[in-house]
């Protein structure tokens, strides 16, 4: 793991609008904290990177001892079995969070790997809950992201059809970017189709298959890798099958 | 483009004037650019991640049979003279290599929308081979079926004949071109390749029975011998039997360059005033027997494919000229090949030896090529859309590509304005048109855009602009 390259309170500037859109937003921007909880806060974080694809943010069994918000690229999260047979966990892109599934049984339980150029925020942890004890805000936080986090896994063991899977990837993108204020209908797409295929348990001609049904029914326009939702409502209709249960 | 600026205005005067050395932009950054620090680890790596994009592109395959019974002195194509048809074998086994090996880089579901041989002269090869090939394409990629694949062959017509073409049907090719150059048997004799127009005749009727969907001529201006009454003669004599597409090269003659062209004799060359009569008479003859001119060599009929896409504006240019399918990946395969895989091109090497050493190693023979960067696919795209479609969106590419188009491309907007004011192009706030006094400059026009022109290229020489 690459030291920190530098320190929050070094230079803010254009960290504001970032931290704008951190999923631990709640926690880090000055919501009513006073300067001192503020500045011990920021001596937990580090801001690490720039990571070239392919960096292993942490592995398997480390020792869980921070959790990670993508400050700009893509992670993906995922296990190998004895056959080196790989499982992809999920994605997570910049504002959200990496690494909670470890805070219990303090070691993580998945390889958290680099999918573009990555930069990421390092939240020292056993700082962090020491720190949650004193500010009730924290920690109320932290359960709420945790408890997402443990929805997620849930979500797509479900039996849904390969439309459904794509539909309901594409819409939790989307929404996920539109909570942190970016954009609802342009994603980047910086995992492979392999990925995502792993991901939703489909084959990857699947993946491109559906994909190719939803640009012919104009659901979506998709150039290379950036792919431009033009249906989120349909799309959201046919997600809802697999999204019913989650936020 | 709109229907009201499809002709050319031909001014001799200013062709003349902006009758420069200039990259034809069959890619951007050009073929000179690719280096030798790209190989056949790059071009793997690129091909990996080809096929794990959302929506893998399908594949356009090149195929280039590099032997030809007899040289025709104007050609600078790669390739060898030979009356021996077992030299084709040799080749073959390394072809067949090479096929096998990048087939098993692309994912099965990447269809083959587009298949072209290309020489040489690629009916060099006897129906046993042709068919063999066929099958190790079969074998190593997915070709695709049925109406909208694009399997395209060039003829040559004194080698072929109605049940050739009948062969080359049952085999899945829908397309060919004919190389017929000129009609007239002076410069026939002058240019080493004797065709009699009923020997075309015959095998482009033997095509079309055949159901080949799309034919092209191939014709040359600027060849030793020719006139302006003989060669609008020949122009008729093509339009006449309408082949679907028009080419109407112009002879380089560089005969440092390309040892034929020693056996052309200076003195019987036009002019380079005769040589641009030549060219405005063929435009006349071609765009007067229906013809539209799509850009740089190229004529279509109206109905065919080539002018529907323009009209559409889905027209793209690539190592064949302009084609309506570049949203491929295009594996290029056998001797000096060149592909574009993702973002990157690479180049087999260009001489027998090398070609066959790297595949008798269980290498490919990739010598060179290039990744593009983000500036080189920003001018790239600038360059299409103007060379293929004769405008740019200008708001719609800011908008597209997060970019400010004045502060990112000063350079070439300064060097658009002389451009502009000879009335080439008309730069509006927004929008860059070219107009019909520029379309037959479209080379000079899209140098502008060019990044790579003031770089040392390694192999820096390009033909005239006309």
């Amino acid at each position: 793991m690459a030291k920190a390259v530098r320190a929050v309170a070094e230079g803010e500037g254009d960290e504001v609008t970032f931290c704008g859109t951190c999923a631990f937003a709640p926690v880090c921007l000055p919501n009513g904290y006073d300067k001192t909880a503020l500045s011990e806060l920021h001596c937990l974080i580090e801001h690490v990177g720039p990571f070239p694809p392919g960096h292993v943010v942490f592995r398997r069994g480390d020792a869980f001892d921070a959790v990670y918000a993508v400050r700009a690229g893509a992670v993906k999260t995922c296990v190998v079995d004895e056959q080196g047979r790989e499982q992809v966990l999920g994605f997570y892109m910049p504002g959200e969070l990496v690494g909670l599934s470890g805070i219990y049984p303090a070691h993580y339980p998945c390889d958290a790997i680099a999918l573009d150029t990555l930069t990421v925020c390092r939240f020292s942890f056993p700082a962090m809950a020491m720190l949650a004890t004193r500010l009730p805000g924290i920690q109320a936080q932290l359960f709420r992201l945790m408890s997402r986090d443990i929805g997620e896994a849930a979500l797509l063991a479900g039996d849904f059809t390969a439309d459904e899977r794509l539909a309901a990837f594409l819409v939790r993108m989307s929404h996920g970017q539109a909570a942190r204020g970016y954009s609802a209908t342009r994603l980047h797409l910086a995992m492979t189709r392999t990925d995502i295929a792993n991901y939703l348990r489909l084959a990857p001609e699947t993946v491109s298959r559906v994909l190719r049904r939803f640009v012919d029914d104009a659901l979506i326009v998709v150039d290379r890798r950036e792919v431009t939702l033009a249906g989120l409502e349909t799309l959201e209709r046919m997600a809802r099958p697999v999204l019913r249960d989650s936020a | 483009m709109s229907a009201r600026d499809h002709s050319p205005r031909f001014d001799a005067g200013l062709l003349t004037r902006y009758d420069h050395a200039g990259p034809r932009y069959t890619s951007y950054p050009t073929a000179p650019h690719f280096h030798n620090g790209f190989g056949e680890a790059e071009y793997c790596a690129n091909a990996r991640a080809s096929n794990e994009e959302p929506i893998p592109r399908p594949l356009s395959l090149y195929v280039h049979v590099p032997f030809c019974e007899s040289p025709c002195f104007y050609c600078g194509c790669t390739r060898i003279i030979t009356r021996d048809h077992s030299r084709a074998d040799g080749y073959l086994e390394r072809l067949h290599r090479e096929i096998g090996l990048q087939g098993g880089l692309f994912d099965g579901d990447r269809r083959v929308q587009q298949l072209h041989f290309g020489g040489g002269t690629p009916n060099f090869l006897d129906a046993a081979q042709m068919a063999a090939l066929l099958d190790v394409l079969d074998t190593s990629f997915t070709l695709a079926r049925g109406d909208t694949r694009q399997f395209s062959i060039e003829v040559d017509p004194r080698h072929a004949d109605a049940a050739a073409m009948a062969r080359l049907a049952g085999l899945g090719f829908n397309r060919a071109s004919f190389g017929v150059q000129d009609l007239d048997p002076r410069v026939q004799a002058a240019i080493n390749r004797i065709q009699p127009l009923e020997r075309t005749l015959d095998v482009v009727d033997g095509a079309r029975a055949a159901g080949f969907r799309s034919l092209s001529v191939d014709l040359i201006y600027g060849l030793p011998l020719q006139t302006r009454d003989a060669f609008a003669r020949t122009v008729e004599q093509v339009a006449a039997f309408r082949p679907d597409r028009i080419a109407l090269y112009s002879y380089a003659h560089l005969p440092d360059v390309f040892k034929a062209q020693k056996q052309i004799r200076a003195e019987d060359l036009p002019s380079p005033a005769d040589k641009l009569g030549l060219f405005g008479t063929a435009l006349a003859a071609l765009t007067g027997a229906g013809y539209r001119y799509i850009g740089m060599d190229h004529f279509a009929l109206p109905g065919d494919e080539l002018a529907l896409a323009q009209d559409a504006g889905t027209l793209q240019r690539n190592f064949q000229g302009y084609s309506t399918h570049a949203d491929c990946d295009l594996v290029g395969l056998g001797m000096s090949s060149i592909g574009r895989v993702g973002d990157a091109y690479a180049q087999n090497a260009r001489d027998l030896f090398g070609y066959y050493a790297a595949l008798d190693a269980g290498r490919l023979p990739i010598v060179k090529g290039l990744v593009t960067d983000d500036d080189d696919r920003l001018r790239g795209a600038i360059i299409q859309a103007l060379m293929c479609m004769g405008t740019l969106d200008v708001a719609a590419f800011e908008a597209r590509h997060g970019i400010a188009f004045a502060t990112r491309f000063p350079d070439a907007l300064a060097r658009l304005a002389p451009l502009a004011a000879d009335g080439l192009v008309v730069v509006a706030p927004g929008r860059i048109d070219v107009t019909p006094r520029g379309r037959l400059l479209l080379r000079p026009i899209a140098m502008c855009f060019d990044a790579w022109l003031d770089r040392p290229a390694a192999r820096p020489r390009y033909s005239r602009v006309i």
